[in-house]
């Protein structure tokens, strides 16, 4: 009898505590897979932010990319989502309508900003993208996990080749494949997901990238015939014929191609700073990264101060009950600690100023801090949907060598 | 008080299969057809935000160079790849039930693709089969010393609407193989027993016997068939997961970059296109089904 009521009042005492401590639930929706390093790096900083408040539960939904096509319908649907992260172009423009307005937030101050604010301890370029992409230019998307599109190429078969320093030209590179060629290596690869970012750098290296969307959308197609045009498509069919293209490059399904970089067997290859940690599990981390941004074209106007980069962002709700928790849970995984984690575990980019780059990216950081002009994905070449796939068909047949430069451009005009 | 109880009845056990007929099939369809005629940005949007856009969908369609080469993909789809997967599941229904041994064991095999899943083939077919540097296809011609053969890169612009097409009847054989069998196991032996008493081979019996008491058998097969192209969209997606292509595009992936926006950064969504092509492939079907009903009748023997 006695045991029994001791027993009862113990566990109404428990109750009592259970009821009376508050627990405030935040829900984040992530575009992470969850065996994907960056979200076992943010699992564990969101253990440790929940550690250091308790009373706070964060609710994670992995959601991988489905979220590109999962997140409105559930938004639409009153469904409670506090926060959620995805690139800071699609956050800000497709979802932008139901994010809360983040401005007054990063002027303030939080416990890993080191006494300045947050704006102040953040890349601030990324900031600004954020704010570019935004209709009243405020800003709604913290941005992490920062990218820049250029060649990433492996650093040993540019030393075996005897070459130096990176090329700036055209002619540059041209003299740079053909001494890796007589090194035995293939100078270059492609893969069918990045197919049409090669003509997109070298047009907009040619005339801007806002010439390239002008080019894509121009209904009559009479944009093609533009010199500009065939000196491109001429510049790569000498690439073919020149023996500077993997011979599998019109047939690589992704992720064949930079399988091959991998395998030591290629040496360059147009993408972003991702492609580091995205094939880390074929090269192993002693694999020797460079990075060199797009080189500029004869007669272009553009140079490696322009390149596509850009970040994934975090987005908080209008309806959040705690935007100021969740702003503490952004800022917490942006800076100090959890970001140098993420850099790290992700052989990523840092978004905090004072964390260290991954070695492997080192030479990229002296691209991001030249960078004056974002370019679009792939140059604007993908501005018309409907046409993307042609041009992208087109063009892996250009580099498999099936067809000519001036088929191309026929090809393109129709 | 008869006429009562039958009504009650009647709501009551017809009621439930009606109402989930109404919910489930025809609102949607009604729907999507008044969807087709306005401009919506995303399908979870209020009625409120939608356009009105007259026939502007349908005439974007047919601007579209990608949605046309789709319609000529799914057309080269059903007649070529109806042709393969007609005569080879005809052939191996015939083989399989003219008293070979081994009947269940070679039905099982050739069955056996449907049984796994189209994503995982499909894969296998991509990153192994057709690959250009260690694939199936390019050991097994190399072995043989065919060269040329072994040097085709089979996922190039140019092979991979053959190599799709390949793929796809590889796994269609043995579903339309069954049903084959099952038509020409209804066929009463004494038939064949009695043309081969008379004289006539084999080929003659196929000729006139088998063909002519198939042929309800066939023009079901040929509405299954027409509808598994129409909704031709799995095997397009894993031969081109990224961004369609124009040699794999269907109007189902069309539909789908249309109603979900492409997976590039410009999404170009408009759900209105996106149900103007259901509308299309929908009446696309249903014309099929009218014309082979028309052509082939069922001449209605009794055996």
């Amino acid at each position: 009898m006695k045991r029994t009521i001791v027993l009862a009042v113990a566990l109404a005492v428990t109750a009592v505590a259970v009821v009376a401590a508050p627990v405030v639930k935040l829900v984040y929706w992530s575009m992470w897979n969850q065996t994907e390093p960056q979200a076992q790096v943010l699992a564990a900083a969101i253990e440790d932010f929940e550690a250091k408040n308790p009373g706070v539960k964060v609710e994670v939904n992995w959601n991988g990319r489905e979220i590109r096509k999962t997140l409105q319908p559930a938004l639409d649907n009153k469904q409670v989502i506090d926060m959620w992260d995805e690139d800071t172009e699609r956050v800000v423009k497709t979802w932008g309508a139901y994010a809360l307005k983040l401005d007054s937030y990063v002027t303030k101050r939080y416990p890993t900003t080191s006494g300045k604010a947050y704006k102040d301890s953040v890349m601030a370029s990324l900031l600004d993208l954020s704010r570019s992409y935004a209709k009243d230019k405020g800003l709604y998307a913290i941005p992490y996990q920062p990218f820049v599109f250029a060649f990433m190429y492996n650093k040993e078969h540019f030393a075996k080749a005897g070459i130096a320093s990176t090329p700036k030209t055209w002619d540059d590179l041209l003299a740079d494949m053909a001494k890796l060629k007589a090194s035995g290596f293939t100078p270059m690869t492609v893969d069918d997901a990045y197919m049409d970012c090669l003509p997109g750098y070298y047009l907009a290296r040619e005339k801007g990238y806002q010439w390239v969307q002008q080019l894509v959308k121009d209904k009559t197609n009479a944009m093609w015939s533009d010199p500009a045009v065939l000196q491109m498509a001429k510049a790569y069919e000498n690439l073919v014929k020149l023996g500077y293209v993997s011979n599998t490059a019109a047939s690589n399904k992704w992720p064949a191609g930079q399988q091959d970089v991998a395998a030591g067997t290629v040496t360059m290859y147009l993408n972003g700073t991702w492609l580091v940690n995205e094939i880390m599990g074929s090269t192993g981390p002693d694999f020797k990264w460079g990075t060199f941004s797009f080189p500029t074209v004869p007669g272009g106007k553009d140079d490696a101060t322009a390149a596509n980069y850009g970040a994934q962002a975090f987005e908080i709700s209008k309806n959040c009950k705690n935007p100021e928790l969740a702003f503490a849970l952004i800022v917490h995984l942006t800076t100090g600690k959890w970001d140098a984690e993420l850099a790290k575990k992700s052989y990523g980019v840092p978004v905090g100023g004072t964390t260290d780059w991954p070695v492997q990216l080192t030479e990229a950081k002296s691209i991001f801090k030249g960078l004056k002009t974002c370019y679009p994905w792939a140059a604007g070449i993908e501005a018309d949907t409907d046409k993307a796939p042609v041009i992208t068909e087109n063009f892996a047949k250009l580099i498999g060598g099936t067809i000519t430069a001036d088929q191309f451009v026929e090809a393109m005009k129709k | 008080m008869r006429k009562k109880q039958y009504t009650l009845m009647k709501v009551v056990f017809l009621g439930p299969a009606v109402l989930s007929y109404l919910t489930v099939f025809l609102y949607p369809t009604l729907r999507t057809t008044v969807m087709s005629f306005f401009k919506v940005d995303s399908i979870t949007d209020a009625v409120s935000t939608w356009s009105f856009a007259g026939i502007e969908n349908y005439r974007s369609l047919f601007a579209s160079t990608l949605f046309l080469r789709s319609m000529e993909n799914i057309a080269r789809i059903w007649l070529y790849g109806g042709l393969l997967v007609f005569a080879f599941a005809l052939l191996f229904a015939v083989i399989l039930t003219s008293g070979v041994r081994f009947k269940s064991f070679f039905r099982a095999v050739i069955y056996l693709p449907n049984v796994i899943s189209a994503v995982a083939l499909g894969t296998m077919w991509m990153q192994y089969v057709y690959s250009s540097r260690y694939g199936l296809l390019k050991e097994f011609f190399q072995s043989f010393g065919l060269r040329g053969l072994a040097q085709i890169q089979w996922t190039t612009p140019e092979h991979i609407f053959g190599a799709l097409l390949v793929a796809y009847c590889f796994g269609m054989v043995g579903y339309f193989m069954l049903i084959f069998m099952a038509g020409i196991e209804k066929i009463p032996a004494d038939f064949y027993e009695v043309a081969t008493i008379e004289g006539a081979g084999k080929a003659a019996q196929f000729r006139l016997i088998t063909l002519p008491l198939m042929k309800g058998v066939v023009r079901t097969s040929i509405v299954l068939w027409t509808i598994s192209t129409v909704v031709f969209f799995i095997w397009s997606m894993v031969f081109s997961p990224l961004s369609p292509e124009p040699g794999t595009v269907t109007p189902m992936v069309y539909m789908y970059q249309m109603v979900f926006g492409a997976n590039m950064v410009v999404i170009g969504r408009n759900v209105g296109a996106g149900a103007s092509v259901g509308v299309l492939l929908s009446l696309m079907v249903l014309v099929i089904f009218l014309i082979s009903n028309r052509l082939i009748r069922d001449d209605g023997f009794e055996y």
